[in-house]
């Protein structure tokens, strides 16, 4: 995670990283408590001394593996299906994602816009 | 007041381009991998020990050894007369993709068929990094309860195959096949579930049909 935000730093000629967030999906693996502790450990100092991290928990959803109908389990082990009741065989549409989403930061403006004009634009 | 930039970038996108990487590598080279998953102690060497010797004019197979310390995994396998590799993680509960990179630097993969990748016995991050095999396989043995594939549903969702390994001790715990079975098709209902007992060798020949399936697939 902090090699992506430090080569996204350089890419977008952010001078002060402020805040990041990341969305974290509940069968990710990663657990949104433990993302934070490290995160508070491992920028304690250095370059990224005092960013935000700001995890946002993302639902499991899914679709039903007998009729096909999509749903939202609230337990993530036993999933009954709303609509037939079947419990296995669901297809996973979405919550085993962990992504950086975005991050908030001072940009150096000046340096951005040099670099913009001084990229030909080619139109593809 | 910052300005705020769209990023969307996986976390784990290190490891998932060099898994297709070596997924590419071991497709093009026509070998079969496979990812053998399980907690410590639950079979992963003795079932590799057994499968190595007894395929052993059928395949030529190699094994990559994960573990914290030691390279005792690797010299059993490589007792087999298999090419074994030893990786240690030295702390590290899982294998990555850059290890398998450096491991399959250090094999002939020279017409091999199979290649065993034995993970960290552990049954949760192992299952997070993928490391380009076709299946993964978990083990769970009878001593462990029945219980294990709902307390650890990744694992076992993920995986193609379970085996149920030390099916001789059934009479002395407290373990349900029938149960376990049922947690894990609930996690997937495709698994393939072969109960075993590696030291007898007692049921592997189920298992042996299903490898010469998988890596028939391959070609």
């Amino acid at each position: 995670m902090l090699s992506i935000v430090r080569e996204e730093r350089e890419k977008h000629n952010m001078k002060r990283i402020l805040r990041v967030k990341v969305v974290n999906g509940r069968l990710s693996g990663a657990v949104s408590d433990a993302l934070s502790f490290g995160w508070e450990c491992l920028t304690q100092e250095g370059d990224l001394q005092g960013v935000v991290l700001d995890i946002e928990d993302a639902p499991l959803k899914v679709l039903c593996g007998s009729c096909g109908k999509p749903f939202t389990p609230e337990d993530a082990h036993y999933m009954p299906c709303p609509v037939c009741g079947e419990i296995l065989g669901h297809e996973i549409e979405s919550g085993r994602e962990l992504y950086i989403d975005e991050i908030e930061a001072d940009i150096d403006e000046a340096e951005s816009a040099a670099e913009s004009d001084a990229e030909p634009h080619t139109g593809d | 007041m910052g300005k705020t930039v769209t990023i969307v970038r996986n976390v784990m996108e290190a490891n998932e381009r060099r898994a297709v990487k070596l997924k590419e590598y071991f497709d093009k080279e026509k070998i079969l991998c496979l990812n053998l998953m399980s907690s410590p102690g639950a079979g992963k060497t003795s079932l590799l020990e057994r499968t190595l010797a007894d395929l052993k004019g059928e395949f030529k197979m190699a094994v990559i050894e994960g573990d914290l310390q030691t390279d005792n995994d690797a010299r059993r396998v490589a007792a087999t007369g298999a090419q074994a590799v030893q990786v240690n993680t030295e702390g590290g509960c899982h294998l990555d993709g850059s290890m398998i990179e450096d491991a399959v630097a250090e094999l002939d993969m020279q017409g091999l068929d199979i290649l065993f990748i034995e993970n960290v016995g552990n049954l949760v991050c192992p299952a997070e990094f993928n490391l380009g095999e076709d299946h993964k396989v978990s083990i769970l043995s009878v001593t462990e309860g029945d219980d294990k594939p709902e307390k650890y549903p990744l694992m076992f969702h993920l995986s193609s195959v379970m085996l149920l390994n030390k099916t001789d001790l059934l009479p002395y715990v407290d373990f349900s096949l029938e149960v376990a079975s049922a947690h894990a098709k609930k996690l997937n209902k495709d698994i393939e579930i072969f109960p075993v007992a590696c030291r007898k060798g007692d049921g592997l020949d189920a298992w042996y049909d299903w490898l010469r399936k998988a890596r028939a697939a391959k070609r």
